[in-house]
């Protein structure tokens, strides 16, 4: 289920984010004033500290905590589906960031993410394993990540043509897990039955790369 | 009939050739491991000294499909494995049997998702299953002893499944 209330709701509760982001955590002061006006959330829980940040300031502001900052390690690029909760936006695309080097401390990066977009810069020139994370965020989402060199398929098969972490993906799938010839027995030789064709409840996929370029077109600049 | 002189007092016995292949090939089965989960644990169990599964002449356990004659699929197999699975099972010679161990291999057990197979049996034959999460490896032994049967009923002289 597609849902248009989104984009109206998002701009009114980012701005309202952004008003009742009051406390002055040493992290955020640590930060150029530039960008301080880009974090809308600032949240720490157990040590590790997180900010909360629009997709258009993502690149911008991984690249501070590279370049500025002691974050050499990215632990992880994941995202979180909020599809039907009270979100600004469909997905949550988190990047989780270590200090190896100095204090060992965690940040992590929360990025509001329009399901119309879906797509982010890469951040694979600024760490390395940015190419993996990013590539098992889009095999599980459908995200792209523009610039990443492979986004090919991660965990499913290469042929799998559905995006199974998104909560509108149905838990026991789409019928993908029929979908094998039948190797029977026929006199004393084993022969490979054809596996029924794909149910057409499969239907068009969103977020595959056609997909991301169509809505592209469609949808109008964000302000 | 005059028979026992002519044998000197040596003891014999009758069979047939049929019997005589089949006993021994159902005593010396050669298990090929397929275990994708926490079942091939208690697979392991079942071949190492405790259970010892050579008790009963299947421990000569071969990681190439070629040289075996029984698969032993314990664990869940996934989209991405089933074709290597198929795969393994059409390069065993024939005849072969399968066991399927556990719930997860015979039935999804309780991964009911879209990425778990529903029971290999859907795709490729199955001889025996057993039943457990995980079995017991005298569960396991169980299941030897049930394609020992099978095995019995064959005839050597033609193919597994009849001709
Ligand atoms: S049946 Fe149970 S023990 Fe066996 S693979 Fe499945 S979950 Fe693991």
């Amino acid at each position: 289920m597609k849902s248009r209330s989104w984009s109206a709701k998002t701009a009114s509760t980012v701005e309202s984010m952004v008003v009742e982001m009051s406390a002055q955590h040493p992290a955020y002061d640590a930060l150029p004033a530039d960008l301080q006006s880009k974090i809308f959330e600032v949240f720490e829980h157990q040590g590790q500290v997180g900010m909360r940040c629009n997709a258009a300031d993502q690149r911008t502001l991984l690249e501070h905590f590279r370049l500025s900052q002691n974050y050499d390690f990215l632990v992880d690029v994941t995202a979180i589906d909020h599809l039907g909760k009270d979100a600004p936006e469909r997905f949550e695309v988190v990047y989780m960031l270590r200090a190896l080097q100095s204090n060992h401390s965690f940040f992590r990066l929360h990025v509001w993410l329009d399901e119309r977009l879906a797509s982010l810069p890469s951040v694979f020139d600024l760490w390395d394993s940015a190419r993996w994370g990013e590539r098992e965020t889009h095999d599980m989402f459908g995200i792209v990540f523009d610039g990443n060199p492979d986004l090919r398929r991660f965990l499913m098969p290469e042929d799998f043509p559905g995006f199974p972490l998104l909560k509108d993906y149905p838990l026991k799938g789409r019928d993908e897990r029929r979908q094998f010839p039948k190797v029977v027995a026929r006199g004393d030789r084993m022969v490979e039955e054809e596996p029924d064709p794909y149910p057409t409840s499969i239907g068009r996929q969103m977020h595959t790369p056609d997909y991301i370029e169509e809505v592209r077109r469609d949808s109008k600049p964000r302000e | 009939m005059g028979l026992e002189s002519l044998i000197g007092g040596e003891g014999f016995l009758t069979t047939t050739v049929n019997g005589l292949v089949n006993w021994g090939r159902k005593n010396a089965l050669w298990p090929m491991p397929f275990g994708t989960a926490c079942c091939a644990i208690e697979m392991m169990a079942t071949f190492s000294g405790r259970y010892d599964i050579s008790r009963f002449g299947a421990e000569v356990v071969r990681f190439s499909p070629r040289q075996s004659d029984l698969l032993i699929v314990s664990g869940r197999i996934s989209l991405k494995m089933m074709p290597v699975l198929q795969k393994i099972y059409r390069q065993m010679p024939e005849p072969k049997w399968v066991i399927s161990m556990g719930a997860c291999a015979s039935c999804g057990g309780v991964f009911d998702t879209y990425t778990l197979i529903q029971g290999v049996d859907q795709f490729i034959p199955v001889d025996v299953y057993v039943p457990g999460c995980p079995p017991r490896p005298e569960s396991l032994l169980d299941a030897v002893f049930e394609i020992q049967e099978l095995v019995g009923e064959d005839r050597f002289d033609s193919g597994k499944h009849g001709s």
